[in-house]
Formats: C-alpha cells, sequence, structure tokens
C-alpha cells in the first residue's frame, strides 16, 4: 500500500500554502507577468534575467513557434511570420484593420465573423490564437517560477477596450489555459501599484500612453476602495505613432523611396523608435538612414508630435469633466507606459493638471505589479477585510438600435460596474416569438458611427395579439467590463432563450474548435507539463517517505532501511532531470520498496490503537 | 446597518438613511463604500459560478441604488414613486416652465455658435442656481399629498435641467473637439 495524502478539493488556502495567481500585463510592444511573494509585488524574469517578454509570435516553416525577442528580432527578415502589435487586432474587425493596413505589413483574409485572419506558414492565425501563444509562455514562466499549477491570473486591458477587444482577450486566455480572475484595466492596476505605495487617500489621475492605445483614468481611493469616477482614452492612439511620425519625416528628409517593402518598413521604424528614445535623453541627436545622414533637435521632434500628445490631453479634460471635478481636486498623476519618458508628454501632463507626475515606479512594470497584487487578493491570499477593492466603470455607453437608425442609450459610460439595466419592450406583431435587438457601444446618436457589440435574438417569447407581450430585458454588464443579456416575458414569466452573435468575435464553437486544435499541437505543451506532474509527484512521496521514516524507521532492519535510503536518494535525483519516463519509473520502484514498511505501519498504527482501547477498558 | 447582500427594502432602508430628501452626501458615500467591500463579486473571485453570478446581481443592485440616490434628480423622481407610482407619460402643466425651458434652449443655441467658455460657465451658474431652488421647493411638497401635483412638477423641472446641463455637457465637449 502506497503512502497517499488526500486534499479535499476547493478548501481555502492554508496559511503558508497560498494560490498560485499572478498578474499578466498584455501589452502592444511588451508584456509581463508578475507576483505577489512575501507581500511583496515582484515581476517574474525569464531564464536570462529578463522580465520583459516581446509581445511577438513567430510561426516556422518547421511547424514550431516562437515568442518573444527571438521573434521580434526576426520582424525585418521575415515580415509576414512575425506578428507583432497584436494588441491592435485583437476584437476587431475586418474593415478596422484595413485602416490600420499601412502599419501591419501582414497578408489578411477574413474569418468568420468579420475577424480578420492573419496568413502564416502555418496557415490562417487569428489574433486570439496569436495572443495566446504569447499568454502561454508567460503561464509557462508564472508556473516555472512558482512550482505548480495557476490558481488564476488577472490580465490587465487597456481601459478602453470594448466589450469585442475584451472578450477575446479572455478568449485568449482560454485558450492558453489561463482562468481569469479578473480582466483588469490598466490605470486602475497603475493606480492600485501605487495605491498601496503611498497608502494616501485622495484623487489620483492615470496618463497611460502604451505602444498601441491611451488610457487616462481618475480615481478616488478612500476607505479601503479605490473607485473609478472617470475613465477615457483613444484605443488608437500609441507610443507607436510617436515613431510612424518620425519615421515620416525621415523619408522626407532622406528623400527615400515611399514605397517600401515591410522588412524596410520595420528597420525604418526602429531607426525611428531608436531616436525618439534618443531624443528624452540628448537635445540633438543624429540619425542616419538608406545611406542618408541629418540631425533631429528635441525642439523639432516635439513640433512634430504635438498634435498626438493634444489628442491624449483632449481625452484628459473629457474625464475631467465626466468625473465631477475640478483640476484642482487632483493630488496625484501617475505616468504609466515607455512613451512617458518623452519630456513633452511629462511637460504638457503637469500643466493640465497643476501636478508634477509620478514615475518612481517602473512605467513598463507598474500594470503588471498592480495587476498582480489583485491577484493575490482574488486568489483569497490575503485576509478579508482589509483587501483593497477596486470599483472600475464602463468605459463606453451601451445602447440599443431604434427606429431611423438611431441609438438608445441604455447605459452611460462611466457607470459603476456591476451595473444592470432594463428595458421593457413589446411586440409589433400578432403571434409574434422572437425579437432581434442591435447592441452598439459609442456616444453618438446614429449607429453607424457606433460600434456594432452584437445582435442579441430572443426567441420562445408566447405568441400573443401585437403589443400585449411585455418583455423585460436585463442589460448586465459584469466587473470585467462583460455585457449579459436575459429576457423574460413578464405576463407568463417565460424567460426568452437569448441567442448572442457578436459583431466581431468569436462564437463559442469556434472557441471549442481552436481548443482542440491547440491540444492537437500542444505536444510539447503536454510533455512540459508531464514532466512538471512529475516532478510535483516526486518531491511529494520523498517528502511522505521521509515523514514516515521520521515517526516510524524503527519498523525497518538496517539493510531495508538502506534500501529505502538508496531508493529515495535515486527519485531525488532523478527529479531534478527532464527525464518524465525514468522518475515515473523511479515512483513505482520506491513505492514497491516501502509497499512492505506502509503495512507495518498500519499494524502498528492498529496495535496502539488496540493497546488503547485495552487499557480504556480496564 | 440591514443586510446589503439582499436589496428587499428601500434604497434608503439599504443604506439605513432617513427617509428625507436632504441627503448628507459624503455619509452615503461612506455606507456605500462600506457595503459594496461586502457584495462585490471581487469577494468571491475564488467560490463558485453560481455564488459569482449572484454577487454580481448584488453589487449591480447596490449600484443602482446608490447612483439612484446620489442624483436629486433620480432621488426625487424616485420619492414621489415610492409613494405611489407616477405615470411617465401624463403631461404637466407648468406654463411659466415652459416660456424658461424655451429661453435657455435659444441661449443654449447662441452658447454653441459663439464658443466662449466664460459665457458658458456663467449659464451653467445660473442653471444651478435654479436648480437649487428648484430642489428646496421639493424638499417642502413631496411628503404632503395635498401638493403631490406640485411636487409632480418640480421633478420635471429637475429632470429639464439635467437634461440641459447634460446638453451644455455635450456643447463643451464637442468645442474642445476643435
Amino acid at each position: 500500500m502506497a503512502l497517499v495524502q488526500i486534499v479535499e478539493p476547493d478548501t481555502p488556502p492554508v496559511p503558508g500554502q497560498p494560490r498560485l495567481a499572478v498578474g499578466i500585463d498584455l501589452g502592444t510592444t511588451n508584456s509581463l507577468v508578475a507576483t505577489v511573494r512575501n507581500g511583496q509585488a515582484v515581476p517574474l524574469p525569464d531564464n536570462d534575467g529578463r522580465h520583459a517578454l516581446a509581445s511577438a509570435v513567430r510561426y516556422l516553416k518547421d511547424s514550431s513557434i516562437s515568442v518573444g525577442r527571438d521573434a521580434s528580432q526576426c520582424a525585418s527578415c521575415d515580415p509576414f511570420n512575425c506578428i507583432l502589435s497584436v494588441k491592435r487586432l485583437i476584437g476587431r474587425g475586418v474593415e478596422d484593420v484595413q485602416q490600420l493596413g499601412e502599419q501591419m505589413p501582414y497578408k489578411f483574409s477574413a474569418g468568420e465573423s468579420h475577424m480578420p485572419l492573419i496568413e502564416t506558414v502555418q496557415g490562417a492565425k487569428s489574433p486570439v490564437e496569436v495572443s495566446a501563444e504569447i499568454l502561454k509562455v508567460l503561464r509557462s514562466r508564472g508556473e516555472q517560477a512558482l512550482g505548480g499549477d495557476l490558481f488564476g491570473a488577472v490580465i490587465t486591458v487597456p481601459a478602453y477596450f470594448d466589450d469585442a477587444q475584451r472578450q477575446a482577450t479572455k478568449d485568449a486566455a482560454k485558450l492558453a489555459g489561463i482562468k481569469v480572475l479578473r480582466l483588469l484595466n490598466e490605470p486602475t492596476a497603475a493606480a492600485v501599484a501605487y495605491g498601496l505605495d503611498r497608502q494616501a487617500e485622495g484623487v489620483t489621475v492615470v496618463y497611460d500612453l502604451g505602444g498601441g492605445t491611451f488610457d487616462v483614468s481618475i480615481l478616488r481611493l478612500s476607505q479601503g476602495v479605490f473607485e473609478v469616477l472617470a475613465t477615457g482614452g483613444d484605443s488608437a492612439l500609441g507610443g507607436d505613432d510617436f515613431d510612424h511620425v518620425l519615421a515620416d519625416w525621415i523619408i522626407q528628409q532622406s528623400g527615400s523611396s515611399t514605397d517600401l517593402s515591410p522588412s524596410e518598413q520595420r528597420k525604418l521604424l526602429r531607426v525611428a523608435c531608436d531616436l525618439k528614445e534618443a531624443l528624452s535623453q540628448a537635445a540633438t541627436v543624429s540619425v542616419s538612414y538608406a545611406g542618408w545622414q541629418g540631425e533631429l533637435t528635441r525642439c523639432q521632434f516635439e513640433a512634430l508630435i504635438e498634435p498626438l500628445v493634444s489628442r491624449s490631453l483632449r481625452a484628459c479634460r473629457r474625464a475631467v469633466r465626466d468625473a465631477g471635478i475640478d483640476i484642482g481636486e487632483i493630488d496625484a498623476v501617475v505616468m504609466v507606459g515607455g512613451s512617458t519618458r518623452v519630456p513633452l508628454v511629462r511637460e504638457q501632463v503637469a500643466r493640465l493638471f497643476e501636478c508634477q507626475p509620478l514615475t518612481d515606479i517602473d512605467p513598463d512594470k507598474v500594470v503588471s505589479l498592480g495587476a498582480a497584487i489583485q491577484a493575490d487578493i482574488l486568489a483569497g491570499n490575503q485576509s478579508g477585510s482589509s483587501d483593497l477593492l477596486l470599483l472600475d466603470v464602463n468605459p463606453l455607453s451601451l445602447g440599443l438600435e431604434t427606429m431611423g437608425e438611431l441609438v438608445e442609450k441604455i447605459i452611460p459610460r462611466n457607470t459603476t460596474i456591476p451595473v444592470s439595466r432594463t428595458q421593457d419592450f413589446t411586440t409589433a406583431r400578432d403571434g409574434q416569438t422572437a425579437m432581434a435587438l442591435h447592441v452598439v457601444q459609442g456616444e453618438r446618436e446614429l449607429v453607424s458611427a457606433c460600434r456594432s457589440l452584437a445582435r442579441f435574438e430572443l426567441r420562445g417569447i408566447p405568441p400573443m395579439v401585437a403589443g400585449a407581450a411585455k418583455i423585460r430585458v436585463t442589460f448586465q454588464v459584469d466587473a470585467d467590463g462583460l455585457l449579459s443579456v436575459t429576457a423574460r416575458e413578464t405576463r407568463s414569466g417565460v424567460e426568452a432563450h437569448v441567442e448572442v452573435k457578436p459583431s466581431y468575435g468569436l462564437s463559442d464553437e469556434e472557441v471549442s474548435r481552436m481548443l482542440e486544435d491547440s491540444l492537437e499541437h500542444a505536444e510539447d505543451d503536454r510533455r512540459a507539463r508531464g514532466l512538471r506532474e512529475q516532478q510535483v509527484n516526486a518531491e511529494r512521496l520523498l517528502e511522505t517517505v521521509q515523514a514516515a521514516l521520521q515517526a516510524d524507521g524503527d519498523l525497518l532492519s538496517e539493510k531495508e532501511r538502506a534500501e529505502v535510503d538508496q531508493q529515495l536518494e535515486q527519485l531525488e535525483q532523478l527529479s531534478r532531470t527532464d527525464d518524465q519516463g525514468a522518475i515515473a519509473r523511479q515512483i513505482q520502484k520506491v513505492n514497491q520498496v516501502t509497499h512492505e514498511f506502509a503495512s507495518r505501519r498500519m499494524d502498528a498504527t492498529v496495535r496502539r490503537a488496540f493497546a488503547g482501547r485495552q487499557l480504556e477498558e480496564i | 446597518m440591514s443586510d446589503p447582500a439582499r436589496v428587499t427594502g428601500t434604497y434608503y432602508e439599504l443604506f439605513n438613511l432617513p427617509l428625507t430628501f436632504e441627503l448628507d452626501l459624503s455619509e452615503l458615500g461612506r455606507r456605500y463604500r462600506d457595503a459594496v467591500r461586502r457584495v462585490h463579486p471581487d469577494r468571491f473571485a475564488a467560490a463558485g459560478d453560481q455564488e459569482q453570478r449572484a454577487a454580481v446581481e448584488r453589487a449591480a443592485a447596490l449600484n443602482e441604488a446608490y447612483e439612484t440616490l446620489r442624483s436629486p434628480g433620480r432621488r426625487a423622481l424616485y420619492l414621489l414613486n415610492l409613494q405611489a407610482p407616477l405615470e411617465e407619460e401624463a403631461t404637466v402643466q407648468d406654463p411659466e416652465f415652459l416660456f424658461q425651458q424655451m429661453e435657455w434652449r435659444e441661449e443654449l443655441e447662441e452658447l454653441g455658435e459663439r464658443a466662449d467658455f466664460a459665457a458658458i460657465d456663467a449659464f451653467k451658474k445660473r442653471l444651478a442656481s435654479f436648480r437649487k431652488e428648484v430642489d428646496d421647493e421639493f424638499a417642502q411638497t413631496w411628503q404632503d399629498p395635498a401638493t403631490r401635483t406640485d411636487a409632480e412638477r418640480l421633478v420635471r423641472r429637475m429632470q429639464f435641467l439635467d437634461k440641459v446641463l447634460y446638453e451644455v455637457g455635450q456643447l463643451e465637449e464637442r468645442l474642445d473637439d476643435f
């Protein structure tokens, strides 16, 4: 009989045995994974000690997939198969992608439900699948560092991400085998990281200029509740745009051709990016490209990017209005994202908010650190009532299409979530049993100017005379910012069946199909999992046997004990190797060799109990 | 305080506040934050699906209660509805206010053409002070069934003022976008 430990599922974590949870910043250019260790949020490095994972995925001819720095470095030589900045594509439709066209050299095709697919040497890949590859690497990094399966992760998204982009991010996590504890808005995550640092109550503005998206959030910390007052931004404005402006300038100055191949484009953007970064340190920088040499001053640079920075400030002013506060009430400004190192950005932000921005936490890491803290809380590792609670809002108004292709707002933007609103409808025709609702997101009055979210088909309405049915539709936005719709005919009490047809997303079948595909191709993944499992089994067995030997080692003869010790040592050594098969075999061996010991222990226990009873009876 | 997890009573009972139109907003905020810390779905992130779904509903209900009581216009409407259901469709006679409404609409249009932020600010201040008068009058009239019609009229005025203020906000946004 083997020595076995039984643990009940879903028991609360034992102190000293926290649930393994991580925070993931899935960025446009770089991604990070962090966790809370000994009460401190720390980023997790790769085997080379680097924290950032380039958000680059390369599909190779030999069916392997490369993620990270190696992939991003091949972007110039293999532009069609190296997918960069996939975050700009996730949850978007084919039309959106066509607008981004020049910036993204990939070959696109249209998938089901208007989702763009990228043609690679391994076939057509959706942005969801590409993002999943990045998440898989981060998950594996987390599991290795923490020594076990992850309970779950908090994944951050731009605050301005719409429902489709959020759902797609969740789908990517599902494909990567990650349980999403919460989708957290990036500015909120940054505020958490600073908030805990400073422990100060008051109003904070988070100015988050990432590679591809701009978010601004205004939060108030009070009584341990971090409440988002308003959020805004521009999901098509980012630091990458600074690079593009510089690239255009270089082309113009150097008189080079504007007709560039994708790899030439990548090279040029690299030069532009380096130039931008250099100008944060020096007032004048020289640059060379395609045989041309020139010079750019910081002044000229600022003139070039000024319209972009202005755009960000406009979104800031709108957020301040939405928050219903005066500029004077702002206590702190936090800068997030590498591009906030550009001096002009810092100056203008300081001027608008009449406050010197805080930058002491690495602006590239702060989001993942905040996410890690939230993950720790949600996994139940921190004690109850002293937890920070994050109250976020929906960034975009939700509306319904009505007669004349107009929008009627049901849930205005910046409403605290979760939120639930109901609306009553009735039938237009006798015997009508179904109804379609078109939900859009946006602030405009025309449906065409808003973003189509999904069509909800309500079926199973009991047939009645036209106008007699009263259908109460409930729109609920959960804490992740995702919408769900339920409907009930109030006179009969019948629940209508709601079918969701997302405008830019994956249907449940598509996600399941992708999951199956990825499992088939996940030989490496599975093998790695299998190895890890065996190593954990070996460790556990070693512990239990050693504890048993401590307690009842005297039940073994010297020779028997020597044999057991030898097999244990073998197991210990093998558990440090990659040989899954050998470890499994050695586990068997140890079980064999301790079988007799286990029965003797059981006998001894029975005897002890029996002896005890006898004594009592006397 | 009654169990915030079950929103069965009135919004006032939920926060254990006296049933008056005047409300200490910072006290309301304190009680809200206290309650939401306990019912928010984040507290149930490690629990089963059923519990999480229930938590979302409870938190949404709590948020709705807070939003309603926080806004004077919605609070007023809520109070009247508690006494007797307000007929949404009924038109209430309010000739003097009608005239004021037309004046404000015209003024708003002019402001839209001039892009004068100082003038917009002054307009907002005037609306705010008119609003204060309406609020005070409502506080006096809403509880007495004899003055119910007056109370209803005042609520309509509040709604109109809210609408105008919203449109001023839209205007400011439009002007800022240039």
